[in-house]
């Protein structure tokens, strides 16, 4: 069963709502910069939301975090309130589901919180904020905002997090249980996700360039997106065809050698669609630009695609965004859909992998796309849309 | 949504097991002095088990115990992983090293703290290849566990094992949200229907409803009760008390009925939302 896209949203280190995004993508300007990060040594560039600063005192004390001030700007983004509020008088607010993705969720805060202890050890007053030290706090926080009393969960898969949104939406929206979804994901910058991925020595000290031969670790990144879906077509062209998800069962923080959850994912993700790859135009790969996860990705790849598949790899742009990344690569993908303009694999000169990679930015027509997203735990997660 | 329950597993302070389980509901007191076990699974290797916590341990241990019990392969069904607050432990270790001036992280606790990291050691140690998801709904993670279950059991028209655990929190989290036992849960469901031979414990349909007042049953054993009140993920207690508790035969009987109360069990799904589960007898 097809699903439709009704609206879409993205903010990322690109941009504030999709008009700066575009405009960044068309210019060529990278969110990645090399500025420090508050208490933070480890050399990096970081795709950073500068206006979240000034937005975490404007929340209610109880849902004050960075991760919560990201949602909030983002669901102010793009008419995204106003159409989530038609949908919810024309269906119900029980028949208005909401998926979130994260990996962070609220972590920033806790992080803060235990900067301030008391002398018993306990979270200072205004850091008792249980809705927000929990994995749930951005999907909690964001069907609050938006007054919907349908399902509701937080996705925590690690970086397959909002890409898993949309199998949950799908599932939910074909069963009847619900008569239109927000999906969506958020994931914001903390010491948690730098030093993590430094203690991997995964952190590039340059920005980050999938796929190059040379590349030497990721760029992390901060975003946030929404989409909404429903069964009605509307007025939509942009549908969710499938989604296919799968585990390596190899390691918690190093894909299988030879892709093999990787594959299984894009294969269920085709069959779950309905189609073969050689019918999917554009992937936008997981391509986060280490050595290990670009070369296992790129071999699966090389054996899967169609002569005429194309992909990119587009962390170069937004940093890796973890648990938004999913919601980040899919919003790209419909923008590609939407606007016929295939964004390039920015920062990479040259390219390693065995299929046409595309380094610039490229004008060609397609009808369908797929997302990639690759997480810890061997999660993964591939997701197909379709412009009709 | 219609769907079978085909096996359970548990594991908390008294309750080491289904075993342990049946033998409460029979008769066989709780000592509310005995201390809590750390569960050892085996099924993790070696390599894997030096790394895991108890919310690893725990969320492990009961998956097997459900599949095993399902008689079910541990390589087949997809799964859900839920939990009110993530393992705490986790999070307490990384914000103390943060909080230092050196911030030195080991890089097995990093790639322990995502929230998916039980449904890693889970698939690892399973060989398994499903989908599987951790799933966030606070306090009300296990109805919204239970309802994303059903519904990938239904879409994928295969078993979906779901697994609820929290652990016990330490200071400072006691003071936000006390989880004072630690537990975990697991049951495995499929299709109504979906087997033709091997254990089924009961069918039920599953209803979503939002509601002002969403009412949620605790268990009626005093201590299953008592480990709902401590823990989050407690809530599936009362599911679990449903399925294992025998029915009193009727006096001029002379057979017990093999199946579940009737009765309907409510469960929150979420602040204002809770899911009608409606049992009936398997044909």
């Amino acid at each position: 069963m097809s699903i439709y896209i009704q609206h879409y949203t993205l903010t990322s280190a690109l941009g504030i709502g999709l008009d700066a995004m575009r405009a960044a993508l068309h210019s060529g300007s990278s969110g990645l910069r090399a500025e420090p990060w508050p208490d933070c040594d480890v050399p990096c560039y970081l795709g950073r939301i500068d206006a979240l600063d000034q937005l975490v005192e404007a929340l209610p004390a109880e849902r004050r975090s960075r991760n919560n001030a990201l949602v909030r700007l983002e669901l102010d983004q793009d008419d995204l309130r106003p159409a989530v509020a038609e949908a919810v008088a024309r269906y119900g607010s029980d028949r208005v589901g909401l998926v979130m993705g994260t990996s962070t969720s609220s972590i920033d805060r806790t992080e803060a919180a235990y900067r301030e202890l008391d002398a018993d050890g306990a979270f200072e007053p205004r850091f008792r904020q249980p809705h927000t030290h929990n994995p749930h706090a951005p999907g909690d926080f964001a069907a609050a905002e938006l007054q919907l009393r349908g399902p509701r969960l937080t996705v925590s898969a690690a970086c397959a997090s909002s890409a898993k949104v949309f199998a949950t939406a799908q599932r939910w929206l074909s069963q009847g249980l619900v008569d239109a979804v927000v999906v969506g994901g958020a994931d914001t910058l903390c010491l948690s996700v730098i030093y993590g991925f430094h203690s991997l020595q995964l952190v590039s000290p340059e920005p980050c360039r999938p796929f190059a031969p040379d590349r030497n670790g990721i760029s992390l990144g901060e975003a946030a997106g929404f989409a909404l879906l429903t069964r009605d077509r509307g007025h939509s062209s942009l549908a969710l065809l499938g989604a296919g998800e799968s585990c390596d069962a190899h390691h918690m923080s190093s894909a299988h050698p030879e892709g093999l959850g990787a594959r299984l994912s894009m294969e269920r993700a085709l069959a779950s669609a309905g189609l073969t790859m050689a019918q999917i135009d554009y992937v936008n790969l997981h391509g986060t630009g280490t050595r290990a996860n670009d070369e296992t990705e790129g071999k699966v790849c090389g054996e899967l695609f169609g002569p005429s598949t194309v992909a990119s790899a587009t962390k170069g742009w937004t940093g890796h965004t973890l648990g938004a990344a999913g919601i980040v690569e899919c919003v790209l993908c419909l923008e590609a859909l939407r606007s016929g303009v295939l964004p390039g694999t920015r920062n990479t000169v040259a390219a390693e992998a065995p299929f046409e990679l595309l380094l610039e930015n490229t004008q060609r027509e397609i009808t369908t796309a797929l997302s990639n997203s690759f997480g810890f735990g061997g999660n993964n997660c591939s997701v197909v849309f379709a412009a009709q | 949504m219609k769907i079978d329950v085909l096996g359970a597993g548990v594991w908390a302070r008294n309750l080491t097991g289904v075993s342990a389980l049946q033998a409460l509901l029979t008769g066989t007191p709780a000592n509310p002095q005995i201390a809590f076990e750390a569960p050892r699974p085996e099924a993790i290797a070696a390599r894997e088990r030096r790394r895991a916590g108890l919310m690893i341990n725990l969320a492990v241990t009961v998956a097997h115990e459900a599949c095993e019990r399902s008689e079910l392969p541990v390589a087949q069904p997809g799964s859900v992983f839920t939990s009110a607050m993530g393992d705490t432990a986790i999070t307490d270790y990384m914000c103390r090293k943060l909080a230092a001036p050196e911030k030195l992280l080991s890089p097995t606790k990093f790639h322990n703290s995502v929230h998916n990291a039980p449904s890693g050691y889970w698939t690892i140690s399973a060989g398994n290849r499903a989908p599987s998801s951790f799933v966030g709904g606070f306090r009300e993670s296990f109805g919204a566990g239970l309802l994303e279950a059903a519904s990938q059991a239904l879409a994928a028209q295969e078993p979906i094992l779901l697994v609820a655990s929290d652990i016990a929190c330490e200071t400072p989290f006691d003071s936000i949200e006390p989880v004072r036992e630690s537990l975990g849960l697991a049951i495995v469901l499929a299709p109504a229907g979906w087997r033709a031979q091997g254990p089924v414990l009961t069918r039920a349909t599953l209803t979503f409803a939002a509601t002002e007042r969403p009412d949620a049953q605790a268990p009626q054993h005093p201590w299953l009760a008592a480990l709902a009140e401590a823990n989050p993920s407690g809530a599936g207690l009362a599911l679990l008390e449903r399925l294992y508790t025998q029915e009193q035969a009727p006096a001029d009987s002379t057979e017990s009925v093999r199946t579940p109360q009737r009765a309907p069990l409510k469960i929150k799904a979420a602040p204002e939302a809770q899911l009608t589960v409606e049992f009936e007898a398997v044909p």
